[in-house]
């Protein structure tokens, strides 16, 4: 371990000299993806009737990644590449239109309403498998596992300490939508930066997010037994201290298990539970089992139970008392690796009573350059009843061009019920068509257009069109 | 090495002539209307018999084959009897001698004519060479087979490659001639596309690994051996368990610049073989990792492990369905919007997953004219939406919510009430409302409203671990109801 951190330290300091290392083939990539969106909202007017507002957005991510910045002798013995890295996403997303005339403003303003919003996705500086043991992450980074989806602007090791077993920390800030650069889609909800009554606290929101992490890991990729034990704590002082109060508080703080289990190739087992510490409730916990038959056969049972948590500062954490329980079963067949085909069905019981549960199935057929899809869905209970079906084609007439167009309809009915229509509840059928097409201009440049139009019981029209360029580019 | 028997060597199992069947004895009208009847009778069991065989052929289907994004669509129209040769002695190295210093996936190790020609007294001058009986067959289409086409060289003259190439065709024909009446000129071509993977077969090879550990069938087979009897990952795993032999994806998968895998190996023959996706786990390593028709939606068990989703996809690839700016229509379909209404109640998916109530949801909802503005209005603006509890404001919820038909706060729950919404799930509530909302008549300051307690029938919520850990860690959620120093703050 030692060795590995005199590494890591060796990789720092070989990432701080990078300008006066000579270029070399390969050693960036630089990716654009510009999004152009046209398309209309429903909304209700101030006297209850529906209107249509046009959206418009433009959205520009700027993706760059610098490669092999260590020394060729830092590659192992197989020749892995890219042991130090940068790597880096930049998003502008820009709205306009009908849509964004009349939104709250000023103090009021709403993070996601924003006209134009310039985010730092993740940007950091990487180092893998430096000395055979340690991996790292130094800049804005986003992770993923039970804990939640979180990003954070700081720095994350972890250790091999064996072939079976890892060690991993980390600490920083949370990103948060009130601070320069940042996008708020993954700070915790809960707290809203756009109320304005006091006793909400909203300066709180302003403060830093300090957070520290540490997990455990056992086992391989391909072992028959995984296993991961993960905690986080988040917390942030607190503003505008009043007598009395606390000086600061906690607004996270999990703990969880995950584990993975593969018998015989045949048998799979997947689950894990996660402790919430702030109101000493297991709120997450999950159990998958896969098993594989003859061919490619899969049955698929899950269990699932969640209860909504929310921020520590946020007062719903108190009158979250209900949970949810889902047993999902699945069934997936291949013909042959043409056809693929699968039946889905679900039940959702809420322990505060209700129930909700349906089922969907589907087939797709690849063939040489094409793609067939079909899927039909009903489910039925607390929410609202749908019926309906979703088929999808894409052909590739040539190697550079590709059409694709989608069927879609169904049939809906909500238990919820706005008073705009004499009492009923909402409800109607929509009937909706897409078209488009995929080129390839040039090398590492394609464009997808696409076309969609709903008819429905709330409207004649309702269209949508988007446009993708994407550039990618090796340097 | 003996010679090779010509029993059985010209390829007979593969491109043989099929011969024709007799024409089927016509029914006439008495004999067909029994069974039309029979078979209306017993539609059911019919039915059921369908059923049985459709499942029969599905727990048959799809038995593991090689993927065509590795292993490309080839061509091998030789006939080979790799048992036959077995039993004569002949060894993998007899033929396949390059294996042993092949560094590439991609070189043919196919043997060449020369390989063949120790045993096989082969002539070009003569393809139709005859051998006396207990020798290798010599004649051309001993080996070199076509299938469906029509490679007939017995009256053919010599061969391409030779001193003197074909000119004309069995009847004399031209090439052209050839070519249009479906006749080849020349034996039809071995076509081999190269692997998408790294294999060192010299590597394997000097540090001991046997023939047979990869090729286990190959001995036994009749035939050529084919990208079907190709070695699939689970029999690379066998060694490659990061103990023996390194288990990194990397080591015999083919990479991108970042040192991700790379994914999109479409081409031509791959397409022909039906193999027009990325590449994507089969499942032979962790089951839950299959991308199968569901995995777009069930992906939450595979996707707790970032650092195995990362071998293969970038970060980006996640933010572009889970950062919410683009709708993925196989997961919302067309018109959303108005569908969404039914999923967001039961969380049919996790809203969460993708978007944040509190600025996603409240912000839309808020602009669209369904959420409440902020309490009291924002000044110098009208109220943007058309419900609320104020006069001349429509009810977005029904009568018995929060409130009676006469106005007045419903102080006791009812079965109508947005209690049980809430229980059943709070973030529905908070898609709309902000803590100010609950503040209104849930706050423990009387100036502010009613004071009904969320907590429950007292003592059910004093005492309780939920009270003491979310007083222990953050009382400032507390302190947003409660006074500061208030007996009420207590858990005992």
């Amino acid at each position: 371990m030692r060795g590995g951190g005199r590494l890591a330290l060796l990789a720092l300091v070989a990432g701080s000299s990078l300008p006066a290392r000579p270029a070399a083939a390969y050693d960036f990539t630089i990716g654009l993806r510009t999004i152009g969106q046209g398309y209309q909202v429903r909304r209700y007017a101030a006297d209850g009737s529906n209107e249509l507002l046009s959206r418009r957005r433009l959205t520009q991510y700027m993706d760059l990644a610098v490669f092999d910045l260590a020394p060729a002798r830092w590659r192992g013995d197989d020749g892995d590449r890219n042991v130090l890295y940068f790597d880096a996403s930049l998003r502008l997303d820009s709205d306009f239109g009908g849509y964004m005339l009349g939104r709250p403003g000023g103090q009021d303003e709403i993070r996601e309403l924003k006209q134009s919003q310039l985010d730092i996705l993740y940007a950091f500086l990487g180092g893998r498998n430096i000395g055979g043991r340690v991996d790292f992450m130094l800049g804005r980074q986003i992770h993923f596992d039970l804990v939640d989806f979180f990003a954070y602007d700081g720095g994350n090791a972890t250790v091999r300490i064996t072939r079976n077993f890892s060690v991993q920390g980390y600490a920083g800030t949370e990103v948060r939508g009130d601070l320069p650069l940042s996008a708020p889609i993954y700070e915790l909800d809960g707290t809203s930066a756009g109320s304005r009554d006091p006793a909400t606290r909203p300066n709180q929101n302003d403060m830093l997010r300090p957070l520290v992490g540490a997990a455990i890991a056992g086992g391989s990729d391909d072992g028959p037994l995984t296993a991961r034990l993960a905690y986080r704590r988040v917390w942030s002082a607190t503003a505008d201290q009043l007598p009395g109060e606390p000086s600061s508080g906690v607004n996270d703080e999990k703990l969880a298990l995950t584990a993975r289990a593969a018998w015989r190739n045949r048998f799979y087992a997947a689950g894990g539970v996660r402790f919430n510490l702030l109101v000493a409730q297991f709120d997450d916990q999950q159990l998958m089992a896969k098993v594989r038959t003859a061919g490619r056969q899969w049955f698929t049972a899950e269990y699932s139970f969640l209860a909504p948590t929310f921020d520590g500062d946020s007062i719903w954490n108190v009158f979250a008392s209900g949970a949810y329980r889902d047993l999902r079963g699945v069934y997936e067949v291949g013909f042959g690796p043409e056809v693929k085909a699968y039946a889905r069905a679900f039940a959702r019981f809420f322990t505060a009573s209700g129930f909700a549960g349906g089922g969907s199935m589907g087939a797709s057929w690849r063939r040489g350059r094409g793609l067939v899809r079909a899927d039909g869905y009903f489910d039925d209970g607390y929410g609202g009843r749908k019926l309906g079906f979703d088929a999808s084609a894409r052909f590739a007439p040539l190697q550079t061009f590709e059409l694709e167009g989608r069927l879609t309809g169904y049939q809906w009915r909500s238990d919820a019920w706005p008073d705009t229509a004499g009492g009923t509840n909402l409800g109607g059928v929509v009937f909706g068509t897409q078209a488009g097409g995929r080129w390839v201009l040039g090398q590492g440049v394609r464009l997808h257009l696409l076309a969609e139009d709903n008819v429905g019981t709330y409207y004649a029209s309702q269209f949508r069109g988007i446009a993708i360029v994407e550039v990618a580019a090796s340097l | 090495m003996k010679p090779l028997a010509t029993t059985n060597m010209g390829g007979v199992r593969v491109g043989a002539p099929t011969l024709p069947l007799p024409n089927p004895p016509a029914m006439d009208r008495a004999e067909r209307s029994p069974a039309r009847f029979h078979a209306t009778k017993h539609l059911a069991a019919i039915i059921a018999i369908a059923i049985a065989a459709a499942a029969g052929a599905a727990l048959g289907a799809g038995a593991s084959t090689p993927s065509p994004l590795i292993y490309p669509a080839e061509k091998i129209p030789l006939a080979f009897d790799h048992a036959q040769h077995a039993k004569l002695g002949a060894t993998c190295e007899s033929c396949h001698q390059s294996a042993l210093t092949s560094t590439s996936a991609g070189d043919n190790l196919i043997p060449r004519e020369a390989a063949c020609r120790g045993c096989h007294k082969i002539d070009r001058d003569q393809p139709a060479k005859a051998v006396p009986h207990g020798q290798g067959a010599a004649r051309c289409d001993a080996c070199h087979v076509a299938g469906d086409a029509r490679w007939m060289p017995s009256e053919m003259g010599t061969l391409g490659g030779s001193p003197n190439p074909p000119a004309k065709g069995p009847a004399g024909q031209s090439p052209s001639v050839l070519a249009r009446s479906g006749l080849a000129a020349e034996p039809p071509r071995v076509e081999l596309a190269r692997p998408n993977l790294k294999f060192n077969h010299k590597l394997h090879a000097m540090n001991g690994i046997g023939c047979a550990l990869c090729h286990a069938t190959a001995d036994m087979s009749q035939a050529p051996v084919t990208r079907a009897d190709l070695p699939m990952m689970a029999t690379c795993l066998a060694c490659h368990d990061g103990k023996r032999a390194t288990a990194r994806c990397s080591a015999c998968h083919i990479t991108e610049a970042d040192g991700r895998l790379k994914t999109k190996l479409v081409s031509l023959a791959t397409r022909a073989a039906g193999g027009n996706g990325p590449l994507v786990p089969s499942g032979s390593l962790r089951g839950i990792d299959d991308h199968t028709e569901t995995f777009k939606r069930d992906h939450s068990q595979a996707g707790r492990d970032e650092k195995y989703c990362l071998t293969c996809h970038k970060r980006t690839e996640c933010i572009d369905c889970h950062g919410g700016v683009v709708r993925p229509p196989s997961i919302h379909p067309s018109d959303y919007l108005s569908l969404h209404v039914i999923d967001a109640r039961r969380n049919t998916p996790d809203c969460s997953a993708c978007h944040r109530a509190q600025s996603f949801c409240v912000g839309c909802h808020q602009r669209s004219g369904v959420a409440a503005d902020p309490e009291g209005g924002i000044p110098g603006r009208r109220p943007n939406n058309p419900f609320g509890t104020g006069t001349g404001l429509k009810m977005f919820h029904p009568p018995g919510w929060a409130r009676d038909a006469s106005g007045a706060v419903i102080a006791t729950p009812r079965s109508t009430s947005h209690s049980l919404a809430a229980k059943r799930n709070l973030r529905t509530c908070v898609s709309c409302h902000r803590e100010e909302s609950c503040l209104t008549c849930h706050s423990a300051d009387p100036t502010r409203g009613p004071s009904f307690s969320p907590h429950g029938p007292p003592g059910s919520f004093a005492g309780t671990a939920r009270c003491r850990f979310l007083s222990a860690r953050n009382q400032r959620a507390c302190l947003k109801c409660h006074a500061p120093g208030s007996m009420e703050l207590s858990c005992d």
